[in-house]
Formats: C-alpha cells, structure tokens, sequence
C-alpha cells in the first residue's frame, strides 16, 4: 500500500460518484452551478479530510460496538464547524448550498471513508484517502456543474459562455437535468473504462 | 452492565470534547455572522434611499420598517421596510424603499430559493428595476392588470413580489395614517 | 412443397399475420395525416413544416445513433417518423423551427435509443420530448399561439352574447376569453377571487358564469370538435383525429380498451366535479372536456403505444380508467391547464406494475 497510490484511486478508479455511486444528495442537488460543486466539494472534502484524521486517531481507544456514534457525532463537529466559518467568512456561498451543508453529515461518502478506511488505516494513509476522495468528489461534482451551468444558464462561474442568441435549455438546471447528466457521465466513464 | 456504563461514558466524553470545540468556534462566528447580517442590511437600505438615516420603528402589529430621514433634520424621505410573501417554492423576501408618498424608490430581492432559471431571476436588475417610480395601484403584475411585467414562465413569483410589496404598503401606510408608534 | 416440409416441428404462434412493425407504423402515420391537413389548413404551410421538420429530424437522429451503435440502421420502420411527427403535433404552429428539432433528438436519443430502441422503452418517446420540451423551454411552448384561421383562440366567438356592452370586458376579462386555448380559459375560471374580480369590476354582471356557460354553447363545441381554435398543430381537430382512430380501429391495429375507458373517465370525472365555484355546472361540459386539448390526440394514438402500455385487457382498462382520473385532476386542480401528456407518462411508468397484477393464473396453478 503506498501513499500516491491512495491519493489518485478517488480520481478515476474509485470514483465515488460515477463508480462508487456515493453522495448522490449533493451531487444531485448543488450542481445546478459551478461555483456550487466547488463549494460543496471543498466543503466534503474538509470534513472528509478532518474527520479521517482525527477517527484514524481514535481508532484504537473507540470501542468497536459504539463506533458508528462516535464517527457521526467527530463527523457533525466537523460539519457544524464549516457551517459556522462558511456563514461568518462566505455567506454568499453559504446562501446557495443552504440546506446541503448540514447534509454532509449523512453523505455516506464521509461516513463510508470513516468505517471502510480511516478505522483501519494510519493517519498518513488516511490523509491521502481523504484527499484523493474528495478531490474526486469534488472533480466529480465540478463536471456535473460545468455541464449544467453551461446549458442550462449558458454561464461558467457565472460568466456568459454562450452568444445572446441560446435559450438555455432550463431543464439542465432543474432536478431531471442533474439524473440525466449523471446517467450520460456515468455511460461516459464506463465506455471509457471498458476501451482500456 | 459494567461494560454498557463504561461504553456510555466514552460516548460522553465524545460528545462532551465535540461540544465545547463547538461551542468555542460559534463564540468566534456568531459576532462576525451578526455583524455582517447588520452591516447587510444596513447597506441594502442605503442602496434603497442613498443620503439618509435611518431610524427604526414598529407598526400596530408588531412589524419592524425604517423611516429614512434627511441626516440633521427631521424632514421624512421615505420608508423602508421587508415585504414577504409564498412564491413558488419559497418565501421571497424583498427590502423595500419608497418614498413619503409611497411611491417605490427602489426594491431589492434579498432572500429567495425559486426555481433556477424561472423563477429566480426576479434578483435581476431588470426586472427589480421597474418597480422604482411604481405606485400602489399599479404595483399588480400584466396578467392582473398592473404595470408590474412579470418574468418569463414564472407569473407566480413575480404575482407573489407584486402583493407582497403592495401588502406592506398599505399596511405602513394605515398604521402610519393612524398614528403609529412614531 | 416436399414431404419432409409438412413434417417441422415449431414453437408456438403457429397463426400467421402480415402485421409487421413497418406496416403498423406507416397506418399510425396515416392514420394521421387528417390531422395534419386540417393543421395545415387552419395555419398554414408552417404547420405542416414544423410536423415534417419534427418526424425528419427524429429519423436522422435515429440514424445515427443506430450507426454509432452499430446496429442494423431501421429508420425506413417508420417508428422514429411516427415519434417525431407526434411529437411536432404537441408543439403549437407559432413556435420556432429548433424546437421540434431539438425535442425530436431527445425523444429518440434519451426517450427511445438509449433504452435499446425499439420495444425497450418504458415511456412514450414523443411525450417524454414534449416533457422536455416543456421543462427546458416553457417560454417557447407557451407563448406566441397563434390564432386558427377564422376563429378565437379560446373558442368563444360570440363576445356580444357574453356581454352586451363591450366596454363591461375590463382588461383581465377580455385577456381572458382571448386565451391561448379553451382549457385556459377553463383553468383560469377556477379561480374563485379572479372570477369575482372579474364580476365586480364588470359592474357586478356573473360574467365568470356567462363566459364559462359560452364555453358550452352548441357554437364553441363545434369549433371544438372542428379543431377552429388554439392549440397543439395535432391535437385540435377531434373530427380528423376520429376519422384517423375509426381507420386505426377497422384495422385492428390499436385496440378499443384504452381510448374508451380513458375517454370515458374523462366524461364521467367532468360531469360529475365539473363546473366553477359559485356558478354551477353543465351537461354540455363533458363535451367541452373530450373535446379540448389534446385528449382525441392521446387516447388514440399516444396511450394505445404497444410498448408502453398493458397487454393485459384488464391492465388496459386500469390504464385507461388511471389516465383519465390524472388527466381529470391536472385540469380541475393542477398548476397546467391541461393534463394528457402527464398522465399518459405516468401511467406508462406504471404499466409493469399494471401487467404484473393482472396477470392472468396459468392454466392449472393453485393459488396458494
């Protein structure tokens, strides 16, 4: 087991979107933009990261039988943490992920990391699989967003990609929009996978 | 038994640890997200009647709106105030400027979760903009026969921001006709 | 013939038909061509356009996906024509010339090929393109009606009858009995404050009750079932539409289940919850409601699709019992003044479900 090898696996191996299939709330719900993937992602990927460290840490002294409580409530610390910093140092930001940011608690990519990795690796382990997770979470999410955000407004970052003359196809925007995507990126990498 | 007492008590410990961190962190944010909330709330009224002070004041009912004075005097510019209302899939809330005669100076859509594309265009400026200069009667949207030129396939949003900025109009205006708290 | 041929041995059907997947197509396409004429008269060759742009561009855009997919290319079944020309039909003569293009590229690509093509699809490919259509953009399929040849819009000709002075039409009324389509008309008079907003501001006349009683009159059914009104380029002429489902039925190439029991829910529902608040109903209503929109148009020819409907008689009849009762309720209380396109999507998701219940007990099995 070396450590770039956990670092890249989240990227395209064992992505947890379009391979794993985790944490379709989020996915199916902030990316109506890219500046929301991006949020969203990061925001993961923090809690992702924190919370692998500290449970690879306890690891030893948490009693098996009451592990799950004690990774959920290291998990909602996290989440509440970046909630609070989010709504002090970017509320805009804050605004238009809204609900989806206390809902990282039940992203069962955190909580899948946390039983599956963090519990059994070391700290330094853990922190490439955090990382390498949740950049392919939030390389995931930032794909869906670009998709979305250019049919669908015919904006990137909120800048205009398209001439005048588009009529965004709002449906890109609207919930079916996001499954759709999802699915053709889905067909993507799995014909992408098989011509290897 | 032993054992689930022993096991309870680490919990605790957990939760005890998690708490204070987090208690400790809102101490931190709490100010800076009040403060940036008022210093919000505070800009968006002055983008509404530039040049002026505000003091607050209460109608019968119990609902907060500002009266805007010329700073050093008592002469009265205008009123603003935050008209809510049930749009389509939210409650849209609006900060509201008029005018001593409650003619609407300007609006500014402050809190809304429509429908992306539809509905939550009316933070626009285009379509925000034509409220200035609007009057009571002619704040109702085309299709109820208002000035107010509804957005694209999303009457009901724009129906919604028309009555609600139109309730409270009135609402200031009878209170303020019937003495108010001034 | 040689002896040994009299002698193999096949599995079940042993009847021969000359039903063919091509053959069906093209009658359905025929079937509607009365459709399409009469469009083309009420609005000209733009209708006509817009349905052969829409059928086109779904075969050219079965095409390619089936050369990308390398499969046998089976454009000439007509299905894909079939599904574009239908689709074209849901979209109305003022739209623009992209929209049938784009809907058409979705309703084969999403709706129908990405599924496995012909027979795997668990919706009607021309409603899931006009879902798509409507979702994307609303704006495009809402706006910019254009008015039949020699009639209103809503249907209701005779404004001197509703009110003898003119000048009683305020704004909101007038806009009103100028509405896009007669369902319109009929969703908006479900609004009780509208409608005593319209009567107040009219001096206190029941005007609401007067314009939804013109509704029924003997002249605006006729334009009903005429098609001399507004509407989607298929769906407004009930006579050309029934004159195309007699010929499909002679055929035997759709069964009468579903129509019938889809368009009697309809009567039925309507009859009984017709009418708006304060003014009473009508026995003309029912009428009012088969004819309008686009029920002749999906009850004959988009809910009795094979694949995406029950093959049992009794999943038929809850098929058609199911798309009525949504049909009935999207107009009597949905957001949408109309419902067909909806509750035939609906009810094809339920279809496994449907055939999995009614399927009938093998022949001997004890029920356990």
């Amino acid at each position: 087991m070396n450590f770039s090898k956990e670092l890249t696996k989240g990227i395209i191996k064992d992505n947890p979107i379009f391979i794993l299939v985790l944490g379709m709330c989020p996915t199916l719900a902030v990316t109506t933009s890219v500046i929301n993937a991006l949020g969203m992602g990061f925001a993961a990927t923090f809690v992702l990261l924190c919370s692998n460290i500290i449970i690879s840490m306890i690891k030893n002294i948490t009693p098996p039988k009451i592990r799950i409580p004690v990774y959920i409530v290291v998990i909602a610390s996290f989440v509440s943490i970046v909630d609070m910093v989010m709504a002090a140092y970017l509320p805009d930001l804050h605004k238009s992920l809204g609900l989806f940011i206390p809902l990282i608690v039940v992203n069962c990519i955190i909580l899948g990391r946390a039983e599956a990795f963090a519990s059994k690796n070391n700290v330094i382990m853990s922190i490439a699989d955090a990382i390498g997770m949740g950049l392919g979470f939030t390389l995931s999410l930032t794909v869906i967003g670009i998709v979305r955000e250019l049919l669908g407004a015919g904006t990137l970052l909120g800048i205009r990609m398209t001439p005048l003359t588009y009529d965004p196809m709002l449906i890109a925007i609207l919930a079916p929009g996001a499954f759709i995507t999802l699915g053709f990126l889905m067909a993507l990498m799995n014909m992408l996978k098989e011509k290897k | 038994m032993k054992y689930y007492i022993k096991l309870s008590l680490i919990l605790l410990v957990f939760c005890a640890v998690a708490s204070g961190i987090l208690a400790y962190i809102n101490t931190l944010t709490a100010p800076v997200i009040a403060e940036r909330k008022a210093r919000e709330a505070i800009a968006t009224r002055e983008a509404l009647i530039p040049g002026a002070t505000f003091s607050e004041a209460q109608t019968a009912t119990g609902e907060t709106y500002f009266i805007a004075t010329k700073p050093d005097s008592d002469e009265i510019l205008g009123y603003t105030f935050i008209a809510a209302e049930i749009g389509y899939s939210s409650t849209v809330q609006t900060m509201v400027g008029v005018d001593k005669d409650f003619k609407v100076l300007a609006i500014k859509v402050i809190d809304q979760a429509e429908t992306p594309g539809l509905g939550a265009n009316c933070t626009n400026d285009n379509f925000t903009s034509q409220f200035s200069g609007m009057t009571l009667e002619k704040l109702y949207v085309d299709k109820d026969g208002g000035a107010v030129v509804s957005l694209s396939g999303a009457t009901i949003t724009s129906r919604c921001i028309a009555n609600s900025i139109r309730n409270r109009i009135q609402a200031v205006q009878a209170d303020l006709a019937t003495g108010g708290t001034q | 013939m040689n002896s040994q041929d009299r002698l193999i041995v096949s599995p079940a059907p042993h009847v021969h038909d000359k039903t063919t997947v091509k053959n069906v197509m093209w009658n359905v396409v025929l079937a509607l061509v009365p459709a399409l004429l009469f469009a083309t008269y009420y609005w000209g060759v733009r209708a006509l356009l817009l349905s052969l742009t829409g059928a086109v561009a779904a075969v050219v855009c079965e095409a390619l996906i089936q050369k990308l997919r390398k499969v046998p290319v089976t454009v000439h079944d007509g299905s894909a024509f079939l599904t574009g020309l239908l689709l074209a039909f849901n979209i109305h003569a003022g739209a623009p010339i992209w929209l049938p293009i784009v809907g058409a590229f979705f309703a084969i690509g999403v709706g129908k090929q990405v599924f496995g093509g012909l027979g795997n699809n668990p919706v009607n490919p021309a409603l899931l393109g006009r879902a798509f259509l409507l979702a994307s953009w609303p704006t495009q399929m809402t706006a910019g009606w254009v008015a039949a040849k020699d009639s209103a819009m809503s249907g209701i000709n005779n404004l001197s009858r509703i009110a003898t002075n003119l000048e009683q039409l305020s704004p909101k009324a007038y806009e009103l009995v100028t509405s896009a389509t007669p369902l319109k008309v009929a969703q908006t008079l479900r609004d009780s404050s509208f409608v005593a907003d319209i009567n107040a501001q009219a001096g206190g006349i029941d005007l609401g009750g007067r314009i939804f009683g013109s509704l029924t009159e003997m002249e605006t059914l006729k334009s009903l079932f005429w098609g001399n009104i507004g509407g989607c380029i298929g769906e407004v002429s009930a006579f050309a539409l029934l004159l195309g489902a007699a010929y499909l039925l002679y055929k035997n190439i759709i069964e009468w289940r579903i129509p019938l029991y889809y368009i009697g829910t309809v009567f039925v529902l309507t009859f009984i919850f017709g009418g708006i608040p304060g003014s009473g109903t009508s026995v003309m209503l029912p009428f009012f409601h088969i004819f309008s929109g686009g029920l002749m148009l999906g009850a004959f020819f988009m809910a009795t699709d094979y694949t995406t409907t029950p093959i049992t008689k009794r999943g038929r009849i809850i098929f058609g019992i199911g798309c009525g009762l949504l049909t009935v309720m999207i107009r009597f209380v949905g957001g949408y003044p109309e419902g067909v396109s909806y509750s035939i999507l609906f009810m094809n998701v339920m279809t496994p479900l449907i055939d999995m219940m009614t399927l009938p007990k093998a022949f001997g099995k004890v029920k356990k």
